[in-house]
This record gives structure tokens, sequence and C-alpha cells, in this order.
């Protein structure tokens, strides 16, 4: 059975609103010195898109969100997201909370005082009303990482950019924030762009898989599974295990490349032990 | 009843145990003035030291000299730790003024502030501008360096993540840059206000015609060990209620940080 891109946006738009920006990204390059950690990158996100970037650490997938959020510039190519700097926020992995402001400061991080109810819907909507006064240092890791969705979804974004949020989360709280993000991202419309190392992850939430192997496009991929997603289902585990032979496939990135990584000791250094 | 009176009373031993070594050594000296082991030019006992205390209290004298002294080091402290603070934040917030003044500052902080005693009774002869330029220069150090050293050691994620979200200039500075810098102001302001008693003391005891530090030395030419003493215990005084009002102020503005939180 087939659907064209286009059937099966139609599909979606019948079941909610889409307000997400478009992103086209044309020959994106990105150059650290001698590195050369992404290049000729062609890519188009339609609006209301939930895209999962996947990879191996330091295959550019990073890099690659970071010059969506504006945070770095490209050395090459042309990118355009149909819509302003405002439309588009970050999470990070780690939460980034401001320590010195209460939850209910962090959310209205960047608002006037008029918008504050709006910060205090939102945190009803994740589920932490009660801990708006709260310090971020007597939250859990998850609770951390909730307030930074909703400092993020307060904006009504219409580009939201997750840059691995779940890793340091245990599976459970993992689970429970997918859930809350997909269907955020059902009731708001935003375009979703997720970078993370867990295949599962990316086929429970994402519309279309990307990998990226040695900084350009390896594999795009659509995942033609109906929501919420069964992660016990046939059709799962079929796209999990195609996804990960894939990113096994390919030859870790050799030592030269990664070399902020330096975990495999240089020969001058043997020479040097004896 | 007697399980109220065994729980609360190795409470009570807990707080007072701290206090038993001082209050015994007052004791021991006491007894030793009052035996008249102790000369009492040497040492005079505490009760006399307390009645001198009361005496100078009541006449009102003390409060002169206490008021004339505060006056001098809150005065100093303003000004150096002022000039302190807004250096700090300049070179730390722009990299162009740390290049222009931040090997100057650094030289000069080299210097003892004592050191430059004989020159600045040269400039500014003996009368209160000396006495305020020392504490002034003294105070202005610690307060600089941990400034800056606060400024450059806030968190770049925090500051990237403040960017993203639209904070830019005043903004950005009032509520991640300046917040982010706090805690290492502090501890610049509170050592600064122990240094700042320092100064004033060396200062008082050359010159002047009023202050804590000329009551001492005027009662040393009269052989008044006693006054001697209520000057000294005055000092230790204001150097707690100093460290004091530092405590306070870490504990309301850095409320947020695990470390002052009380629980």
């Amino acid at each position: 059975m087939y659907f064209s891109p286009e059937e099966n946006s139609e599909v979606r738009a019948a079941e909610r609103v889409i307000n997400g920006a478009a992103v086209k990204l044309r020959g994106i390059g990105k150059t650290f010195g001698e590195r050369r950690v992404l290049k000729g990158i062609d890519l188009d996100i339609r609006p209301g898109e939930f895209v999962a970037i996947v990879g191996r650490s330091g295959c550019g997938k990073s890099t690659l969100l970071r010059l969506l959020a504006g945070l770095d510039a490209a050395s090459e190519g042309e990118l355009t997201i149909d819509g302003s700097a405002d439309d588009v926020r970050i999470m990070f992995q780690d939460a980034r909370l401001l320590p010195w402001k209460r939850v209910i400061d962090n959310v209205s991080l960047g608002l006037t005082p008029a918008y504050r109810r709006r910060a205090r819907e939102v945190l009803e909507r994740v589920g932490l009303a009660d801990r708006e006064r709260d310090w971020p240092s007597q939250l859990s890791g998850g609770q951390r990482q909730r307030i930074a969705l909703s400092r993020a979804l307060v904006h009504s974004p219409r580009l939201l950019l997750l840059d691995e949020p779940l890793g340091a989360l245990d599976a459970l709280t993992r689970i429970e924030m997918q859930q809350l993000i997909e269907s955020l991202w059902q009731e708001q419309g935003f375009t979703a762009i997720l970078v993370t190392h867990d295949v599962q992850e990316a086929v429970a939430l994402a519309d279309r898989v990307l990998l990226i192997e040695d900084g350009a496009v390896a594999l795009d991929l659509d995942i033609r599974l109906l929501r919420p997603r069964e992660r016990a289902s046939n059709g799962f585990s079929a796209y999990e295990a195609r996804i990960l032979q894939r990113v096994l496939e390919a030859p870790p990135i050799e030592p030269s490349v990664a070399s902020h990584d330096a975990r495999t000791p240089g020969i001058a250094h043997i020479s040097f032990a004896i | 009843m007697s399980t109220q009176t065994s729980s609360s009373l190795p409470h009570l031993r807990q707080k007072l145990l701290p206090w038993s070594l001082p209050v015994a050594l007052v004791v021991l000296w006491q007894v030793a003035a009052q035996a008249g082991w102790l000369s009492s030019r040497v040492l005079p006992a505490p009760l006399d030291v307390l009645k001198a205390f009361w005496t100078l209290a009541v006449s009102g004298e003390l409060w002169r000299h206490v008021l004339v002294s505060a006056q001098r080091a809150l005065s100093g402290f303003a000004i150096g730790g002022g000039l302190g603070l807004l250096l700090g934040l300049a070179t730390g917030s722009w990299k162009r003024v740390e290049t222009l003044l931040d090997t100057t500052v650094q030289m000069i902080r080299n210097i003892p502030p004592l050191a430059l005693i004989p020159l600045v009774i040269l400039w500014f002869g003996i009368d209160e501008t000396a006495k305020l330029f020392l504490v002034s220069l003294g105070v202005f150090f610690p307060v600089y360096i941990n400034t800056f050293h606060g400024i450059r050691s806030v968190d770049a994620g925090l500051i990237e993540m403040g960017r993203s979200y639209g904070l830019r200039g005043w903004a950005l500075y009032r509520d991640i840059i300046l917040p982010g810098a706090l805690p290492s102001i502090l501890v610049g302001v509170r050592f600064s206000l122990g240094f700042m008693w320092v100064i004033l003391i060396v200062a008082e005891t050359i010159s002047a015609q009023e202050g804590i530090g000329y009551m001492t030395m005027n009662a040393r030419e009269f052989l008044m060990t006693d006054v001697v003493l209520v000057g000294i215990l005055l000092y230790a005084l204001l150097g707690k209620l100093a460290d004091l009002l530092a405590r306070t102020l870490e504990r309301v503005w850095l409320q947020w940080h695990p470390n002052y939180q009380s629980r």
C-alpha cells in the first residue's frame, strides 16, 4: 500500500489545526576549523510535521539543530524558516532553567507580566501548577524538563526544536514525557524537530525519521503508523529494526574525525608509556 | 515529664558547648585578676572592663566614637565597594575594557593599602580624606575581583538560552548575568567588610580626633588599659555585626541557592 506525502498530510490536517512553520534547507554545510561537520544538506520539512533526527554521537545532528535555532550560522547554503525568530523555540538536553527564578518566573521568561496567566495555564497543562512557587533546585530531572517544555510552549512556537531533551531521564519518566510532547504537538500543531540517539523514541514520535551519517542525510524514512503508537506492534518493531540496522551498518566514525571524543589513546601516548 | 527533659537537655547542651571554653577563660581571667596574679595595667579584670564600658556608654562618649568610626567605615565601603562593583561589571562584561584596565588594576592590587600610608599622609594630610581614601582602596579590590570573576563564570549555556528566548541588552543582564554573578559578588562584599575594619583601625590609630581608634590610643597614653580593651571589644562586635549583615544579604538574595535554603 502506498500513501503519497500529500495524502498523508491531508489525513493529519483533518485531525488537528496546523500552524507550524515550513523549513527549507538547500546545500547547508558547517565547518569548524578544518572539520566539516555538515555537508550539502537539502531538506524540506512541511508545516506541522514531526521529524526525528538520529545518528551516532558526533555525526552532526546537534549541529544541524543549532543552525535551525539560529545559535550558530551555517558556513554555506541557504536556510529558510517561514516565520520570525520568535516563532522558533529550542529545548536543550539540560533543562537550562534559571536557578534564581521560581518555576513560574522561569516559564514567563521574556514575557510581559500580562502573559503570566498564560504561563500558569501551560504549567497546569504539564501537570506542575502546584510547583509554581518552587525553586528549580527543588525539582526532579523530569519535572525540570517539563518546566523547560512549558517555557518553550508559552511562546506558542511554530517550530519547536528538541535537542535530546529526554536523554538524561529514567525509562519511565521518558515514556511519560514522550506522551506529553506528542499530545502537545497534536493540540498546538507546531512543527517539531527532535534530535535523539534513541531509535525507539524516534519511531514512537516522528512522522519522519532522518538518519545523519558523516554530516549528510543517509536515510529519510516516513513512519506510517497510526497514533497513539503501540510499541509492541509488529509495524513498530519493523521500523525500529530497519533504522537500527542501517545505523549499525555504517562504520563508526574514525577517531581522527571525531577528535573531540579522543577516547582511543594515540600512538604517541603508547610509545611514551613504554 | 522525664522524657521531655531528657529530649531537650542534650539539645541545650549541644547549643551551650561551644560557649563553655570562652566562659571558662573569662572566669579564669576574673579570678586571676582578683587574686592579684595579673597586674591591672597588663590586663584589667573583665568586670573592670565592663565598668569602663558602662561609664563610657552612660557619658555618651562611647557612642560618639562608634558613630564616627561607623560613618567612616560605611562611607569608605560605599565609595570603594561601589567603584569596585562598577569597574568589575565593566571589565567582566566588555572584553575591550578588560584589555584596557585589568593589567593596571592587577598591578595596583599587589600593593598593600597600608604601605601607602606615608604617601597618603603627604597627599591628604591627616584629616578625614586620608582615612576615607585608605578604606575605599582596601575595600575596592575584593569587590572588584569577585565581581569580575562572577560575571565571567556565569554559565554560558544559560546566556545562550536567554538569547534564544529573545532576551537582549539590559533584560539579559538583569535576568541572567547579574543574578548569576551575585554569589561571587557577595563573597567579595563579605570579605571586604572584614577588611574594612582592619584598615580603619590602622588609619584611626595613626591620627584622629574622634573614633574608636582615637579613643584607644588616647587611653593608652593615660595607661587606661580597661578603655583600650573596650575599644578592642568594640571592633570585635562591629566586625561581627558586619558579618551578620553580609550573611543576611546572602540569605535574602541567594535564597534560590541550595546552600542557603534552610530546612
